[in-house]
């Protein structure tokens, strides 16, 4: 095995970062999106909620960098648990949207109540009270943040080849949490979601958003899992 | 009496000013279609003097009658059901099917659709990738490419807002012709009742294939959501997956497009699914025209309510004297309102004031793009018809 020193590899951690933080920035997207616009306006909450979710992806990455180190080798494409970890990543991704975007664990029923012209309303969203709020979206950072931090993406897997080809677990770390840096810039925009205006339809439409890609990463993580399982 | 009366009421304008009025109109079609007398081709001879005629003589009845929605729905209805008898049998014509084969789409010969232009600016923007298997620029075997597309809905956005989805669109007229088969709705006060949340789905759906699309780098709305293929062009059921993806274009077809329409009478499509009205809805914002309520002559029966066939007005909109945003500019709430209320306006301009004005501004500018884009759309697919009757 060709092994890279660090003082090369830290240039390039940074500049695989920088060049392939669109593909990041696309594969997260459908994640951070809905997530950062349910949260309430302005640009300093959206900067903190931004950056908890981009340090549990850290952590997300970090983890993923050790196992790869300490399995003494490189994840090649045809490594046979990639798919399981893929398709487990994708429905947990599913289940985390579902939870946290969609607002479920301060959301009643009430089929009672109307709106203003006479509409039933179908779901009554509660506002929580402050302090269990702000947990429950540093819960739903943490949790969308290491999802994303350890699902399999193609420039994630170029950097883990790198990484195992590293002298020491600290290079490997240390080359991951360089290679993040270098994805983490192209999250800052979402920041300017925080000066978007809040009314109940824009956050309406989040969750909506929010459930539908839900459905997706469940079909998609889901036919990966069954896919597995029939044809091992 | 009284029922002759109702049922001949007296006209808006007298027939000269209406033919005056309609003068332009009947210009810019000949401008328009007069290039193909020059092509050989009996049929399609006959298809653009049908268009000229048919487009010609609507519009003189809008002027004529003072109404705008019915006339346009007849144009509408046409576009919607002869579009795919066009475009299907060039489907045939070429390839022998309307499935796409995988190497029509790695030589970039399908057809591009409007559908997917909201999908295409953040891959555009982060990797200059047009996530399409079409091609910019025109070819022998693909003349719909993508740079000529993105013009026509450019310049027509311009000029109609969300008008597109009512002088433009050839998937609406699908549904509307479906509404107009009942006379009366079987299930109308149940859509009218639904939560009015549920007229945000079209921009959830909006989100949801624009930020997929990024990631995926595919069109996500053809490849899954799209009802429309079922009459146009889908990939080539070879899988799992495919079959799939044909299930639920089906599905979603018959469902919205067919079956709700001709229980609810209303645009159903249009008012709780489609990501491309609400993408349009934007542009409604940048459009001179608009349709408002004049709140001294409005006395609330809801009459309007009843016929927006999308749904684009709510009790509190209709308080505040305005549409909601994605109204389409159909003329149908104009044409109800028994008191003139409701009335074109021209943006900047006092409200109620020359109502006509606006409306005659508006319609030009639709009509125009109607006959140009739709109209060779028809032409084409009469033309079409023609050739393939076995009487001559």
């Amino acid at each position: 095995m060709v092994v890279v020193p660090i003082s090369t590899g830290a240039g390039e951690a940074l500049l695989l970062g920088l060049a392939t933080g669109p593909v990041c920035l696309a594969s997260c997207g459908p994640v951070v999106l809905p997530w950062m616009l349910v949260q309430p306006r302005g640009v300093r909450v959206q900067a903190r909620q931004l950056s908890i979710f981009l340090a549990a992806r850290l952590s997300g990455y970090l983890l993923f960098a050790a196992t790869v180190w300490l399995a003494g080798s490189v994840i090649p494409r045809s490594w046979s648990g990639r798919s399981w970890l893929f398709g487990g990543v994708q429905v947990l991704l599913a289940v985390g949207l579902l939870v946290y975007a969609a607002g479920w664990p301060h959301t009643r029923c009430s089929f009672a109540d109307s709106s203003a012209d006479g509409s039933s309303r179908l779901v009554q969203i509660d506002e929580p009270p402050r302090s269990h709020r702000s947990r429950s979206h540093r819960s739903g950072a943490v949790t969308l943040g290491f999802l994303t931090g350890i699902s399999v993406c193609p420039p994630f897997l170029v950097a883990g080849v790198r990484a195992a080809q590293l002298g020491s677990l600290a290079d490997a770390l240390l080359f991951f949490a360089v290679f993040f840096f270098g994805t983490a810039v192209w999250f800052a925009p979402f920041v300017s979601l925080g000066v978007v205006r809040r009314s109940s339809s824009f956050v309406t439409v989040a969750r909506m958003v929010a459930v539908l890609l839900a459905c997706w990463y469940a079909f998609a993580g889901g036919s990966v899992l069954i896919e597995r399982a029939i044809y091992g | 009496m009284a029922s002759r009366v109702l049922a001949r009421p007296p006209a808006f304008r007298s027939v000269g000013r209406s033919l005056l009025l309609t003068l332009p109109i009947a210009l810019w079609s000949l401008l328009m279609f007069t290039p193909s007398f020059r092509e050989p081709g009996r049929d399609r001879h006959i298809g653009s003097l049908a268009v000229i005629l048919f487009m010609t003589t609507l519009f003189f009845l809008m002027m004529r009658t003072g109404k705008t929605y019915q006339w346009r729905r007849w144009f509408f209805v046409a576009l919607g059901l002869l579009f795919p008898v066009g475009f299907i049998a060039s489907l045939v014509a070429v390839r022998g099917t309307m499935s796409i084969p995988v190497e029509r789409m790695v030589s970039g010969d399908t057809p591009f659709c409007y559908m997917v232009i909201p999908m295409l600016f953040i891959p555009a923007a982060l990797a200059r990738t047009i996530i399409f298997p079409g091609s910019i620029l025109p070819t022998a075997n693909n003349p719909h490419s993508i740079a000529i597309m993105i013009g026509i809905w450019l310049a027509m956005t311009l000029v109609v807002g969300k008008g597109w989805c009512s002088y433009v669109c050839f998937f609406g007229g699908i549904e509307e012709g479906f509404a107009a088969i009942p006379k009366r709705a079987r299930i109308g006060r149940s859509v009218r009742k639904l939560d009015p949340r549920l007229r945000l789905v079209p921009w959830a759906i909006l989100l949801f294939v624009v930020v997929l699309s990024a990631a995926l780098f595919e069109p996500v709305y053809c490849m899954w959501l799209c009802p429309f293929k079922t009459v146009t062009e889908y990939p080539a059921v070879h899988s799992v997956e495919t079959a799939l993806q044909m299930g639920i274009f089906i599905t979603l077809f018959a469902g919205l497009v067919i079956v709700l329409p001709f229980l609810t009478k209303k645009r159903t499509q249009c008012a709780y699914f489609c990501p491309f009205g609400a993408f349009q809805s934007i542009f409604n914002k940048i459009n001179l025209f608009e349709i408002r309520f004049d709140r001294e002559k409005c006395v609330d029966c809801t009459l309007c309510q009843t016929a927006c066939p999308i749904m684009a007005l709510s009790a509190e909109s209709i308080r505040e004297g305005k549409t909601l945003m994605n109204c389409m500019k159909c003329g149908a709430c104009v044409d109800s309102c028994k008191k003139s209320a409701a009335v074109w306006h021209l943006k900047g301009t006092k409200v109620a004031l020359k109502p006509e004005r606006a409306r005659l501004l508006f319609l030009y500018g639709a009509w125009a793009m109607a006959t140009m884009f739709g109209g060779s759309i028809l032409a084409n697919s009469i033309a079409t018809m023609l050739h393939w009757l076995p009487v001559k």
